[in-house]
C-alpha cells in the first residue's frame, strides 16, 4: 500500500516517458497531490481542466443510459499521451489519477498496466 | 469604455467561462459595489458583508504571518462564496453552485481579479499621467479605500 505522494512518485519514475502525474478530486477540481510537471505542464491547470473532461464523460454516459463505469480515458496529442484513470477502491470515490506521457518515449500498453497496478496499491 | 463598463465586461466574461457561477460582483475594499452581474441576493448587501469578512480575513492572515490577503473561500450546503483580492483597493466576490469545479474557479477568478485590479487602479490614476504599462498586481493591505461611487 502506498500513500498519494509515493504512488505519484512511482508513476513518474517507473513509467517510461512520464512528464507529470496528479491525483485529482473531480468533485472539486482540486489536486490532492502532484509530481512532475513544470512550466510546460501546469498540473493545477491540468487537474481543473481534466475534471471537466471526466464530468462531461460521466454526464454523457448518464444521458446515453449506459449503466457502467469509466475505467480510464486516453487523450492522444501530437507529442503526448494523457491518461486519466478513475479510482474505484473503497473510500476513493470521485478521484482520478492523471498521467502525462511523452509519446516518443512511452509505451502506452505498459503505462496503462502500470497505472492500473499503482491505482490498486494506492491507499487514500 | 469607462472602467466600470470594462469591469462589468470582465465579470460577464468570467461567468461565461465558469457557467456554475450564479453571481459576480466587484466591490471596493470598504464595501461599495463597483460593478455586478446578476447577483440575485442583493449586490449592496453582499458587498458590505464582503468588506466585513475581508476585515476579519486581513487580521487573520496578518496575525498568522501569512502576508497580504489573497482570497477567501466559504462553502455552504448549497454552494460557495469566494472573494479574491483585485489589486490593492478592490475585491472580486463570486457566488457559485455547489457542483462548481473549484480548481477552475480559482484559476479563472485569479486571472480576472488581476485584470479587475488593473482596471480599478488605472481608473484611480489621473488621466494624463496614466502609463501604458503592464501592471503586475501587488497584494498590499487594502488600506486606501477608493471612494469612487458608481454612477
Amino acid at each position: 500500500m502506498a500513500n498519494t505522494e509515493a504512488a505519484l512518485k512511482e508513476a513518474t519514475t517507473l513509467i517510461d516517458g512520464a512528464l507529470g502525474a496528479a491525483l485529482v478530486d473531480y468533485t472539486s477540481g482540486m489536486a490532492l497531490g502532484t509530481v512532475g510537471g513544470g512550466k510546460d505542464l501546469d498540473l493545477t491547470v491540468a487537474a481543473a481542466g481534466n475534471t471537466d473532461v471526466v464530468r462531461a464523460k460521466v454526464r454523457t454516459m448518464e444521458m446515453l443510459g449506459i449503466q457502467d463505469e469509466i475505467e480510464d480515458i486516453l487523450i492522444t496529442l501530437g507529442t503526448q499521451y494523457h491518461l486519466i484513470r478513475l479510482l474505484r477502491s473503497r473510500g476513493a470515490n470521485g478521484l482520478f489519477l492523471y498521467l502525462a506521457l511523452d509519446k516518443n518515449r512511452a509505451n502506452l500498453a505498459m503505462a496503462r498496466l502500470q497505472l492500473r497496478r499503482i491505482e490498486a496499491d494506492l491507499e487514500i | 469604455m469607462t472602467a466600470e463598463t470594462e469591469v462589468l465586461t470582465e465579470l460577464r466574461r468570467l461567468r461565461a467561462r465558469v457557467p456554475q457561477l450564479t453571481g459576480a460582483l466587484a466591490a471596493s475594499a470598504d464595501g461599495l459595489v463597483l460593478a455586478q452581474d446578476t447577483v440575485d441576493e442583493g449586490a449592496e448587501g453582499i458587498a458590505a458583508l464582503t468588506a466585513a469578512a475581508l476585515g476579519v480575513a486581513l487580521r487573520l492572515t496578518d496575525a498568522t504571518g501569512r502576508g497580504g490577503f489573497r482570497e477567501l473561500l466559504v462553502r455552504g450546503e448549497h454552494g460557495y462564496v469566494a472573494t479574491y483580492a483585485a489589486g490593492g483597493s478592490a475585491v472580486l466576490t463570486l457566488l457559485a453552485e455547489s457542483r462548481v469545479n473549484v480548481g477552475r474557479l480559482h484559476l479563472e477568478a485569479r486571472r480576472s481579479s488581476a485584470r479587475i485590479g488593473e482596471l480599478v487602479e488605472n481608473a484611480l490614476v489621473p488621466d494624463e499621467s496614466q502609463p501604458e504599462k503592464e501592471v503586475r498586481p501587488s497584494w498590499p493591505t487594502p488600506k486606501l479605500p477608493s471612494r469612487k461611487p458608481p454612477h
